[in-house]
Parts: structure tokens; C-alpha cells; sequence
């Protein structure tokens, strides 16, 4: 694996199942915080000692939920929903989909998809080579990073703005997923090699929904792979085992289901893999730009002996490693489950994975079958998944800029550092694992982060805030806050936190400085923290 | 029995909301009023530094046997010449670049535990560290070795920063069922902007505003511990690091790294008596499987000359009694270096433990280079859980038993 930088971040985690049912445990335990009968009923007596004026009232809800715990009872009364209970409404299901498969959806786009059937809703989003991306380019081009020379820093702007702009969100997506799990860091590739990184994308784009097997090989090929997990420097003598090793344990078969021996003799069948050098003409960085390395195998460093691996015997070379691997029933476990677990909810059951299992053998390891199979099923629109995930940083953003269709410069308007402040910094995954997700997203640290994120993205530096197209045509208050909740909330908050925003907002003249307030306490509300 | 969390709970219900960020602080104020002895108290309690290295780092060039053939012969191109390494005691000496801690080992502040590792060593990164992390190789029990410890604390005291972390999210060891973690990155980003600088939470109504969103989010709802408890902590946590940011000078000149950095950070919350306990840090960039000569000597710099400093600025503010720092990383590297200059991943490493409060020498067994397990790693001498159990029991003073299942062993590095 990388040699993560030296910095207080890049902490590494363990694999995300073991983080996520954490998770699971952690939202329950709230009744523990909020049991303890005897704290509450010590507070008569602390408020008066620490001389606070305790004023009468507060909401009805909180009044309520105070005296069950100074009961030292454990509120609500009413019996838990069925959690695999379908979502009814149709805009809520859409909205859905588009957050999951996207990245959220305009208005419009979510009444559009409020009308289609989930097979043709799913179809819509999966069919995109045919749709019109032009509009996307412009903006790419608007940019002018050289993505042959690009420097680190521009790598996360550019994709940023593909999502934003993007006509085929599932594709970005996808992509984004590819990068989270077939990892590489920019920072070991090397600043004057960014280019490979991008390269690297767009192998993903382009293979955005593959045959596994088809990608696994292209990305054991790709140049920043080698580079990453120094598949470059193993030699015929001295297998170097990282790249096996990850490619058994976090790309397609998960720990448990391979042995030590099996990585050392893997290793050997990826030795002697090799990129070709930037042609040398004394001018580094011009022989950069015009390098366009290919992959080829030395056969001076390429073991060509018998291998035994995974319990099979031959000369296998590293297609070969991966065609064996491919075959093993843990592997369509594995990506069955990396991509419900991504798209649906973290809780699959068995039945849920073996039928699962079943569409990755009779469609030939087809990942399209398997995300389509996902965003048709009743698993995916159901309680359970809705609000299942904390929003990754990246689905924070674009998600707001997309849905207030926000002209953003991304360049003028956005601190890189606060951007960072959140914790995920495109290219530069944080290890070999990937983000860990869920509850590692959420933390004092990240939550300013993202706060302050919002109020430089809404409101810049200058007097008066830039608009706000999407909220711009309201012409109340109350039409304001209700338009920005259809966006991004499916109106599916408390009352009370609607009219929080709204008494607030309502204390504010300007129309602009009102659209961005509200625009900010939507998007830093914590429902706006889960996906 | 009473943290001050439910009584923040309790308080809410009665006080109004008019402004929440306000009610949560006003918590904060009035636990304390109410406990005088426990808040004053809390500058007494003894703290654990954390440190994780990150990726495995190389044990055996770490702390290095001279005059052993056996390493010369399988560190051929990585190995520390017999007259470079600093040497210890019992035919042992530390990396080259450790000079700051061998001269806080010569004044008697620094203990060393070798061969520590578990049954089973499992070679991936991420299960090793879960298993150091959670303490426990089954990874049945529940939150991080650390959580559970604070868990037990949080029964007897409350203070917004039992446990601290340097980074941008809370460490699994960190984890617990009832204390929520502040975790800083950058303390000059450390709380709420408004143009670019940052506001005073409680007077900002737009702050205000947000805080009661996070206030009233149903208790029933996804992640609605996560979500509240993160924003109460990042509130009343920003509060305090600013009130002790304006008192808190350095006493030395901290390297220009990140990890130095954050270290100071750490020394101003314990220097300001936040009532920190535990705080975590990590280090990271120790998985060397290629060009490890160059990428370990800036690593054992990196923290050699950051822990240096570090215990130099707690003694300077009559702190080095209070603070134990404990380093620890997932697995340490194969004894045969590769092709590459580097190392693969291994077995058994070896942990620091450094502060007024360790009583030198070296702890656990050597372990052999020559009689080797699992295809050239060494065999573990020492329990990673008997590490935990003398610094849980002997120096922070919570019975260890219960967070492990089992009373492990105490090493007694922790002076009497």
C-alpha cells in the first residue's frame, strides 16, 4: 500500500463493513445518552446554583420529550415503523435516486423523475453514452487546465466541475466509485506525473459500468496503479507483494478468502510489468507532457514458472491471476456487496446478496446488471435506505451547486483549505483503503468545515451575497424555505426546523442575503448531512 | 453519575431555546457550578498521548541489536552500521536519527516494550489496525480500546475534552457509547466563519439558528447521536480552545512539521487544564516496501525531533508528571529487506513509552532473528493488550478487565 503522507489526516481506518456496522450499533445508543434519570433531576438544583435564569416555554416537542426523561422514561410511545416499509411519495423516491445515483437533482429533474417508472427511471440514469454531454465540455474547456501539465491542486476543480455540469450523472458516479475503491494517491505518483491521475479517471470513466474482470485487468495496467502499488519495481528475484496483496484483499476478494501463499505466489505473475519512459530531451518538463506511457512486460523480470494460486496450477501471468480470482465465489460476494452497500443501504441481508451473486454469474460479471438490479429493487426504495449514509464531502458539494444551479468559480470563490478541512481531497484518498465513509465523515473538525464551506460558496466576501438562481423566484419567505426543502430535503423535516429557518430568514431584507441564508442553513442542517 | 450531556439534555427542556448555541455553553457553565470539585480536579488527572504510526513501521530499524551478524546479513542494504545505531542497554541501540529520545532514555524518561504483537498476526493494514484499534483480535468488542476507557471516565467526570484528537476525524480507538471526541485540524479554522473569519458562536443569529436545527433533529432519527453530539462538541469545544489559545505560549520551538504541530495543540490543551485525558495524534508514511532508508530516517526524525519538543514545552509548564506518551503501530516489517530497498509487511514492532511518570528500561522480550514464524517474521514475545492494561490500570488509573474481557498482565513500566 502507499506511504501515506506525513500529515495529522491521512489516519488510516479500517475496511468500511467493520466502520458501518459500528455505525449501526452507534444509532442506537442514543437513549443511553439521553437516559439517567438522575442527572435531570439534579438540574433544579444546579440551575440554582449556577444562578441561570431558566425561562419557561420552549417548543411543545421539547417540553414533552423533557418530562418523559425527567420520568426517567424512554420516549416516544409509539411502536418503531417497519423499516423495510417502501417510500410512497413519488418525489421522495426520485429525489432518491438522484441523490444516490447522482448527485441530486434540479427541481425540475426531480418532478420529471417523479413520473417514471423505477425500471425506466434506472434506465434513464444507465443509458447515458447517447446523451448530450456538450454543454459539459464548454465548461471543462472554460476552465483551460492543461490536463497534460495539470497541476495537483487543478485535478480536484476539474472533476468537481464534471460533476456539477455533468448531463450523465451515473457516469461521474460511477467514476467516483472506481476511484474509492481501485485506489491510487496523487501524492505518490508525484506532482510532475498529475497526469496520470487523470488518465487513471478517465479509464474509469470509459469503463465506468464494465465487465469486473475487464476493468481489474485495465486498471492492474494502468500507469499510476503501477506507479502506486510499485508493481513497476518488482523484480523475477524479489516479488514485491503489494500489489497482489491488494488486489486479493481490498479490490476483489476481501480478507479471509485467500492465504499468505496465495499473495506470494500471485506476486510472482505481475513481475516484470512495466511502463515506457518519457522519451529524454533535456526538457523534463516538455518530455512529461508528450509522454504517453504504454504498458508492456520485460522478459527479463517476468517469472514464467509454475504458480500454484487459489489452488490452480500453471504459468500464470497477471491476466491469468486475474481470470482465477474472477471465478472464486467470493468475488461476486465482494463487489455484490461494495456496490449495494454503496448505492442501497450498509444492511443487506444474505438473500439479498445471493440473488445478487446470481445476476453477477448470469450476466458474466456484467456491473451494470448489478447496478441496475440495485436501483430497481425494493431494498433500495425503502425505509431503510433513505437517509441511510452521513453525505460524503463530495456529494455535500456538488449536490449545492447543482441544485441552487449555481454558477460557481470554483477557483475564486472556494478555499482550497476549507475544501480539505472536510476530509476528502479528490486523487488523494487517504490510504489504499479509500474513504472509510459513514460516521469518519462527521467529526467537530469536518463539521466547521463544512459549515464555513457554505458560507464562502453563498457568500463570498463582497457586501452584498451573489444570487441564488434557484430560490430567486420566490416571492415570500415561507415560498422561499419551501422550495429550498423540495430540493434538497424532499420537505421531510419538522416542522419546527422549517420554521427556525423561516423566523430567521425572515429577519432579513435583502433579497440575495436571504436566499443565501436560507441556502445555508438548508444545506447545514443535519439532514442535509445524510444521503 | 451525572455527565454534564444529560444535563444539557435535562436543561434544554426547561430553559428556553430562544437561543440554543447559548443553552449548550450555559450547560457547560452550570455543570460546572454545580460540580467545583470535579472541574478543579481535572488538571490532576494523568493523560495519555496517543501516537500511531501509520502504515508499519520497521521495528527492527528502530530499535536495532549491535553487533548482531544475523541483521547485517538479512539488512544488507537497509541495516544501520554497528557503530551508527545509539546505544541502549543489553546489546540494543536506537536508529540513528532518535537522539532526542536517547537522551530523554539516558535521563531515565523513556521505556521501550519489544516484540509486541497478538496470536495470529494478521498482515493486512487495515484488519491489523482494526485489531490494535478496537483492542481485541476477535474484533468482537464493541468501540475503540481508548473509548471504552473514557467511557468509564465520563461516569465519574465530564469535560468537553476527556478525549482529544489532531486530525480531521475521530480515530477508531477513540470511539465510545458515550463521550463524543472534539477532533481539531487547524485550529485557525476551528469554529464558525462569517466572511472569511471566524464569529462569536453564541451572539450570531444565523449560528444560533443552525445550532437549533441540530437541537431539535428527533432523537429517533438517523444518526441523531452522531449529528447532535458532533455539533455540540464542536461548539463548546471551540469556546474553550479559544479562551485557552489567548494564554497558551510554547515554551520551545516545535519543528515545522504537521506532526509537531499538532502536538502543540495537544500541549495547549494540556498546558490550559482543558481536562484532557486521552489525546490521539498520528504519524503516517512508516509502510516502506521500497527506498525505506530515505523515507524511515525522515520519519524517526519527524517524531524523534516532534516528541522532543514536545516533552520539552510539558516540562517548561510543570506538565512532563501528568502526560504519558505511548507509540504504536499496526505490524512492524519482514526481517529479510526486498529487492527494493524496502520491507514488507511483518509481525512484532516495538512501542515507545515516554514521560516523567515511566520507569526506564526495556520491557518484553527480544525476539529472535533467527527462529522466525510464517515465512521470515518474528515471533511475538509481548501481548499489545498487556501494553493497554499497564497504562489503562497504573497510569490512568481505570480497572482494565472489563474493557478487555480478561485482567492481562501489567508490565510495570509505569513507575510506582
Amino acid at each position: 500500500m502507499k506511504a501515506a503522507a506525513a500529515a495529522p489526516q491521512d489516519t488510516m481506518h479500517e475496511q468500511p463493513p467493520e466502520l458501518r456496522r459500528d455505525l449501526l450499533h452507534r444509532r442506537t445508543t442514543r437513549r443511553a445518552l439521553l437516559g439517567g434519570a438522575a442527572g435531570v433531576a439534579a438540574l433544579g438544583g444546579a440551575a440554582a446554583v449556577a444562578g441561570i435564569a431558566y425561562q419557561s416555554g420552549g417548543t411543545p416537542k421539547q417540553a414533552a420529550t423533557g418530562s418523559a426523561d425527567q420520568g426517567g422514561t424512554l420516549a416516544p410511545a409509539e411502536a418503531p415503523p417497519d423499516p423495510d416499509r417502501p417510500i410512497d411519495d413519488p418525489k421522495r423516491r426520485a429525489a432518491h435516486l438522484l441523490r444516490r445515483a447522482g448527485f441530486g437533482g434540479t427541481l425540475a429533474q426531480i418532478e420529471e423523475f417523479s413520473t417514471l417508472s423505477r425500471e425506466d427511471a434506472a434506465d434513464r440514469l444507465l443509458n447515458y453514452a447517447t446523451v448530450d454531454n456538450s454543454a459539459l465540455d464548454a465548461k471543462v474547456a472554460a476552465l483551460a487546465i492543461d490536463l497534460n501539465q495539470p497541476r495537483p491542486a487543478d485535478l480536484m476543480r476539474w472533476w468537481l466541475t464534471r460533476m456539477v455540469y455533468t448531463a450523465r450523472p451515473l457516469e461521474e458516479r460511477m467514476t467516483l466509485f472506481w476511484h474509492g475503491l481501485l485506489t491510487s494517491q496523487v501524492s505518490k505518483i508525484g506532482p510532475q506525473r498529475a497526469k496520470l491521475m487523470v488518465r487513471q479517471n478517465e479509464l474509469f470513466r470509459s469503463m465506468a459500468l464494465p465487465k469486473y474482470d475487464d476493468l481489474i485487468k485495465a486498471v492492474s495496467k494502468d500507469p499510476a496503479m503501477l506507479i502506486y502499488l510499485d508493481t513497476i519495481e518488482s523484480v523475477k528475484a524479489h516479488p514485491n507483494e503489494n500489489y497482489a496483496r491488494e488486489l486479493m484483499e481490498l479490490f476483489t476478494l476481501g480478507v479471509g478468502n485467500y492465504s499468505e501463499q496465495d499473495i506470494r505466489e500471485s506476486a510472482r505473475a505481475f513481475t516484470g510489468w512495466r511502463i515506457t519512459p518519457p522519451r529524454k530531451t533535456g526538457n523534463k518538463e516538455q518530455d512529461i507532457a508528450n509522454w504517453d506511457p504504454r504498458f508492456f512486460v520485460d522478459p527479463r523480470q517476468h517469472d514464467t514458472g509454475s504458480k500454484t494460486f487459489l489452488g490452480k496450477t500453471g504459468n500464470w501471468g497477471g491476466d491469468d491471476v486475474v481470470d482465477v480470482i474472477m471465478q472464486q465465489p467470493a468475488a461476486g460476494r465482494f463487489i455484490a456487496r461494495r456496490l449495494f452497500t454503496k448505492f442501497a443501504n450498509v444492511e443487506p441481508s444474505d438473500q439479498t446478496i445471493a440473488s445478487l451473486v446470481q445476476v453477477w454469474e448470469t450476466s458474466n460479471h456484467d456491473v451494470r446488471a448489478l447496478v441496475r438490479t440495485i436501483l430497481t429493487s425494493d431494498e433500495f426504495y425503502s425505509e431503510r435506505s433513505y437517509r441511510a449514509f452521513v453525505r460524503s464531502p463530495v456529494e455535500f458539494m456538488v449536490n449545492a451547486m447543482r441544485g441552487l444551479e449555481l454558477e460557481p468559480d470554483l477557483r475564486r470563490r472556494i478555499n482550497d483549505q476549507t475544501v480539505q478541512g472536510m476530509n476528502q481531497i479528490l486523487f488523494e484518498p487517504p490510504n489504499v483503503a479509500g474513504w472509510p465513509g459513514g460516521a469518519a465523515w462527521l467529526s467537530s473538525s469536518t463539521f466547521f468545515a463544512r459549515a464555513n464551506f457554505l458560507d464562502q460558496l453563498l457568500f463570498g466576501r463582497a457586501k452584498i451575497p451573489p444570487p441564488v438562481p434557484a430560490l430567486a423566484t420566490a416571492t415570500t419567505v415561507e415560498e422561499m424555505v419551501d422550495r429550498a426543502l423540495a430540493i434538497f430535503l424532499d420537505r421531510n423535516v419538522s416542522d419546527s426546523a422549517r420554521q427556525a429557518i423561516a423566523d430567521h430568514a425572515g429577519t432579513i431584507v435583502n433579497p440575495a442575503e436571504r436566499a443565501a441564508t436560507v441556502a445555508y442553513l438548508v444545506l447545514g442542517s443535519p439532514e442535509y448531512q445524510l444521503i | 453519575m451525572l455527565s454534564r450531556r444529560d444535563f444539557v439534555r435535562g436543561g434544554v427542556a426547561l430553559v428556553s431555546i430562544g437561543t440554543t448555541a447559548n443553552s449548550l455553553l450555559k450547560g457547560t457553565i452550570a455543570f460546572a457550578a454545580q460540580h467545583p470539585n470535579e472541574v478543579a480536579a481535572r488538571g490532576n488527572g494523568k493523560i495519555l498521548i496517543l501516537v500511531q504510526l501509520a502504515g508499519g513501521n520497521d521495528g527492527l530499524n528502530t530499535v536495532v541489536p549491535i553487533g548482531d551478524s544475523t541483521y547485517h546479513s538479512v539488512r544488507k542494504a537497509i541495516g544501520f552500521k554497528d557503530e551508527e545505531i545509539l546505544p541502549l542497554e543489553s546489546g540494543l541501540g536506537l536508529a540513528p536519527q532518535l537522539t532526542g529520545l536517547k537522551g530523554l532514555w539516558d535521563g531515565g524518561k523513556l521505556a521501550l516494550v519489544r516484540g509486541v504483537g497478538y496470536p495470529n498476526q494478521n498482515y493486512s493494514h487495515f484488519k491489523s489496525m482494526a485489531i490494535w484499534q478496537a483492542g481485541d483480535p476477535d474484533l468482537k468488542l464493541q468501540n475503540g480500546w481508548l473509548g471504552r476507557t473514557l467511557d468509564q471516565m465520563e461516569s465519574q467526570s465530564h469535560d468537553p475534552f476527556l478525549g482529544f484528537n489532531i486530525g480531521a476525524s475521530t480515530p477508531p480507538e477513540l470511539r465510545a457509547g458515550k463521550v463524543s471526541i472534539p477532533s481539531v485540524e487547524s485550529v485557525a479554522d476551528y469554529g464558525f466563519q462569517k466572511a472569511g473569519t471566524i464569529t462569536d458562536t453564541i451572539s450570531d443569529p444565523r449560528t444560533a439558528t443552525l445550532m437549533k436545527l441540530y437541537e431539535q433533529y428527533p432523537a429517533q432519527s438517523p444518526y441523531g447521536v452522531l449529528l447532535e453530539t458532533t455539533a455540540e462538541s464542536a461548539v463548546s469545544s471551540a469556546k474553550l480552545l479559544s479562551q485557552v489559545a489567548g494564554t497558551y505560549k510554547p515554551a520551545v520551538a516545535y519543528p515545522k512539521t504537521s506532526f509537531a504541530a499538532g502536538l502543540s495543540v495537544l500541549a495547549e490543551a494540556i498546558v490550559g487544564d482543558l481536562g484532557m485525558r486521552v489525546g490521539h495524534i498520528t504519524l503516517g508514511g512508516f509502510d516502506t516496501h521500497a527506498r525505506e532508508t530515505a523515507d524511515h530516517a525522515r520519519l524517526m526524525t519527524e517524531l524523534d525531533q516532534g516528541l522532543t519538543a514536545f516533552y520539552e514545552d510539558l516540562a517548561s509548564h510543570g506538565k512532563a508528571d501528568d502526560v504519558m506518551v505511548l507509540t504504536w503501530s499496526e505490524f512492524g516489517r519482514r526481517v529479510q529487506e526486498n529487492a527494493n530497498g524496502g520491507t514488507d509487511h511483518g509481525s512484532a514492532s516495538v512501542m515507545f513509552v515516554l514521560g516523567n511518570g515511566v520507569k526506564k528500561g526495556l520491557y518484553g522480550d527480544q525476539p529472535s532473528l533467527t527462529k522466525l514464524v510464517d515465512n521470515g517474521n518474528l515471533s511475538f514475545t509481548t501481548d499489545f493488550r498487556s501494553v493497554y492494561a499497564t497504562v489503562i490500570d497504573n497510569w490512568l488509573g481505570v480497572p482494565s478487565a472489563a474493557l478487555f474481557g480478561q485482567q492481562w498482565p501489567s508490565l510495570g513500566f509505569v513507575a510506582a
